[in-house]
């Protein structure tokens, strides 16, 4: 019995994180969050958590911790060890010297006015010597590319500059188990591709165990040693990478996004074209993949440009009213620093336009100007025939709606029907035209169900189609959507564009402001690049990205697919396709020949 | 935040934030020892020219100083009408200049105007020499000061988060009166309850957001080892130098000599 024991605990030593048999349900929740999850992890491996919103990962990492069971009440069951240490038995503080979690808001992770300030804070707490705490301060800001950033306040830094520092201020305590909750989810794809280098760097340092939550993963795939997919609270699928993104069955089934390339390759192997070892993941594979099969089943060239047509719809009614009139704008902050400068801009009725760039490009200052919530310095701007010098945003309001980032910033009603009401008040309506509109709308967002519930009980997702919805009570000509889809998981994704796609076939113009160069890609029909207050690029998204070179100067990655068309120039005689279909169409398949 | 730091590099930013402390309280109370307005001209005198010394943006001093010019034409008044002469030491502040009231009632002394005067001279005097105060101590410093006067790590804790977080809810607030504005708030609402009712959707979601933020801080301050030991190490010890010994010195002789002149030789009073 004792040597059972004796070697239960030398087992546990070796394996950084072992769960047994977790299940938690949070105070008043009617379901478990997390139901009979056991789980060994390895020292020293990279294992990447994912599945769709709502699934437990958030949870499971609390559970690390140590948070639940000791912040968070709920009833918890089973047994948690971390390095060896009974988490239910080890102060959450103590834990952290093993275990360091990094949650997704970097914002409200930075405790110091000062970088060094803030990074001190975990060895402070541990009554570590000043000039111990100063050399292993500077010595974890190297390691997240922080290096001299000491004086620096914390306010002025960037997303992802704040993330690395949150990352950091665990860092520091040393653990031998590093826990990302959705680090990237805040960032633009600088900051985002800034946390994978530091990720990187950290994977090379022996004896880290690593465990992030993601839900992207084309830059992830070939970093992690393994997946752990949790769905509803279990754990569905544990194993590489490359077997789960091979699978696109089981990605659907778990709402996590495939990646492009392999919808490519799926589509060859439900062919009986290639295995299922065969089905690529990266760009350079499907390229000699495609070089491979294109002589034995490929369709001949001429047949590829229907789509042409298609691409050149002339806008005929010129003396019809634009959507968007931008000339001549020149903004200026009031420290008079100039954010746009010079621009000339203009939106028909019924486009749909992604407004593109990176942080601080000018997107949002130009967005802001659609609905006068920013006046111009000079020039002028002029939607739906209204000059916005001379009406106030609540005017605007009623023909242009704006749906911000973070729904959090306007929710305040007790039930979602009282949030959609909102507007239409303010907007001046009554009694029964309410009723109706508030009626059509929730069912047209698929939120007819949540009608009298709490907006703050529902998932950040529900809450984005919340806000979204409270917008389109208004009916608004013009719908600005400011990365509509940050947080939510694949499903949720997919709802929300698809709404914002009959949207804009019903006739709504469309402004996106997004990061996610996929759903550009897919869904925009017209691509704007902004770069230091200009306009770098006015075209399809096939010419925008195509242009790599002046994209790569302002920090845009095209999509995979595009990157992929790029690869294949020869064959595809300069054309850029996006979309998976695209690509499949090029070879014989019977039924599919012709019909895109 | 009213005042800002203003980084410099003179004697009074090198100065220990105790120091400066004891200067503050100093002056303060110099202030108070004296009655006569000529006296307090010379304080205030004193003061600017520290104040001139770590280059104040005087255009702040005189954004301070506009508004209160009612108010010190309103004290001056005040005084010179309501201190009786029976108040004053010497008999030239007893002089009565002329009565508002028939029945010589209601009459203005010149010991109320000088009064007056040295009420109005007090007032900025202290407030410059709080500007130069908290112009010339970064907040650092102030932390350092509480932790020094002993007051339990978890208000100094609470003192540096709120300060650190300021900036932060003023973006969310910024945020949040875009998303409502856009949605078609009018903040410009007639009637009592009107502009009340406007602001409940800022300051609704405003209170949500600082619970949920509030929340996350605390799981980041756990994760981060806070609460594990009742103190924590600080992070730069202050200690003086030799030209705070000096600078204390200066200041205690400068106190002597105005309470001798003040006490022993009875000036300064009116």
């Amino acid at each position: 019995m004792e040597t059972l024991e004796t070697a239960k605990i030398i087992q546990r030593l070796e394996d950084a994180i072992e769960l047994s048999n977790i299940s938690y349900r949070y105070p008043n929740a009617v379901e478990a969050s997390l139901k009979n999850v056991s789980l060994t992890v390895e020292k020293g491996k990279f294992i990447l958590l994912m599945g769709s919103t709502g699934a437990g990962k958030t949870t499971l990492s609390l559970c690390l911790n140590g948070l639940i069971p000791q912040l968070m009440e709920g009833i918890l069951t089973g047994q948690v060890y971390v390095a060896g240490k009974n988490v239910g038995k080890t102060a959450v503080q103590s834990l952290s010297k093993v275990l360091g979690l990094v949650l997704q808001d970097p914002e409200t992770q930075i405790i110091g006015r000062t970088v060094e300030e803030d990074t001190a804070f975990g060895p402070r707490n541990f009554l570590v010597p000043l000039d111990k705490i100063k050399e292993k301060v500077n010595q974890t800001l190297a390691k997240v590319r922080l290096k001299g950033y000491n004086q620096r306040l914390t306010e002025e830094l960037s997303g992802g500059e704040k993330q690395r520092l949150a990352i950091a201020g665990v860092l520091v305590m040393e653990p031998e188990i590093l826990v990302l909750d959705e680090p990237t989810s805040e960032l633009d794809p600088i900051g985002r591709s800034e946390i994978y280098q530091t990720l990187d760097d950290l994977r090379r340092q022996k004896d880290l165990t690593i465990l992030l939550v993601e839900h992207s993963s084309e830059d992830l795939i070939h970093k992690a040693d393994e997946v752990v997919v949790l769905n509803e609270g279990k754990v569905a699928w544990r194993g590489l990478p490359a077997e789960l993104f091979r699978n696109l069955p089981l990605l659907r089934q778990w709402g996590i996004k495939p990646l492009p390339v392999s919808q490519i390759g799926w589509n060859f192997y439900e062919k009986g074209w290639i295995s299922f070892g065969q089905i690529p993941l990266d760009i350079p594979a499907t390229e000699s993949l495609i070089r491979g099969l294109l002589p034995k089943y490929g369709h001949r060239q001429g047949e590829r440009h229907k789509k042409d047509p298609l691409k050149k719809q002339e806008p005929n009614l010129t003396d019809k009213v634009k959507a968007v009139q931008v000339s001549n704008l020149i903004y200026q902050y009031n420290s008079g620093q100039p954010a746009l400068q010079g621009i000339n801009l203009t939106i028909e009725v019924g486009e749909f336009v992604a407004l593109i760039g990176q942080n601080g490009a000018g997107k949002t200052t130009l967005a802001k100007h659609f609905n006068g919530l920013l006046k111009p310095t000079s020039g002028e701007v002029i939607v739906e025939g209204m000059n916005t010098l001379q009406y106030e945003t609540y005017d605007l309001a009623r023909t242009i709606g704006y749906v911000f980032q973070n729904p959090d910033h306007q929710i305040f009603s007790t039930t979602v029907e009282k949030e959609l009401e909102f507007g239409l008040k303010n907007a001046g309506f009554k009694g029964q035209v309410i009723r109706e509109r508030i009626d059509q709308v929730l069912q047209y967002t698929g939120l007819e169900k949540f009608r009298s519930v709490h907006p703050f009980s529902l998932g950040k997702g529900e809450r984005q189609m919340i806000a979204v919805a409270s917008i389109l009570v208004l009916k608004p000509k013009l719908l600005i959507i400011d990365e509509p889809t940050t947080g939510s998981d694949w499903t949720g994704v997919q709802t929300m564009m698809t709404l914002i796609r009959n949207l804009n076939a019903a006739g709504t113009t469309i402004v996106m402001i997004s990061h996610d160069m996929d759903l550009v890609a897919q869904y925009a029909k017209r691509v704007i690049v902004l770069k230091d207050g200009g306009i770098l690029l006015d075209s399809t998204p096939q010419d925008v990205f195509s242009n790599e070179s002046l994209l790569l100067n302002s920090a845009i990655v095209p999509p995979q697919l595009c990157r992929l068309s790029s690869q294949l120039k020869d064959i595809l005689s300069e054309e850029i396709l996006i979309e998976s279909s695209e690509f499949t169409a090029m070879f014989e398949s019977g039924e599919r020949t012709g019909c895109l | 935040m009213f005042i800002e730091y203003l980084p410099g590099n003179t004697l009074l930013h090198r100065l220990d934030v105790r120091t400066k402390m004891f200067g503050f309280i100093g002056f303060i109370i110099l202030s108070f020892l004296f009655q006569d307005p000529k006296y307090q001209l010379l304080i205030l005198t004193l003061i600017s020219l520290l104040a001139v010394w770590i280059k104040i943006p005087l255009r702040k001093i005189w954004g301070m100083l506009l508004p209160l010019i009612p108010i010190v034409i309103s004290i001056i008044l005040i005084t010179g009408f309501t201190f009786a002469p029976e108040r004053f030491d010497r008999v030239s502040s007893q002089v009565i200049l002329f009565y508002v009231l028939p029945g010589n009632r209601l009459g203005a002394t010149v010991g109320g105007f000088l009064m007056g005067t040295t009420f109005i001279l007090r007032l900025f005097s202290m407030m410059i020499v709080s500007s130069v105060l908290t112009l010339t101590t970064s907040m650092d410093d102030f932390t350092q000061f509480f932790h020094k006067m002993k007051v339990p790590a978890e208000v100094s804790m609470m003192l540096t988060t709120a300060i650190r977080f300021i900036p932060t809810l003023d973006k969310k607030r910024k945020l949040i009166l875009e998303a409502q504005k856009a949605r078609g708030t009018n903040f410009k609402e007639k009637g009592i309850v009107g502009p009340i009712r406007s602001y409940l959707p800022i300051m609704i979601p405003m209170f949500i957001n600082s619970i949920l933020m509030a929340n996350s801080l605390s799981m980041a301050m756990l994760n981060r080892g806070y609460g594990l030991t009742r103190a924590c190490t600080s992070i730069r010890e202050i200690s003086f130098a030799s030209r705070d010994y000096w600078s204390i010195s200066f200041i205690f002789m400068l106190m002597t000599l105005a309470i001798y002149v003040r006490f022993k030789l009875h000036l300064g009073v009116l």
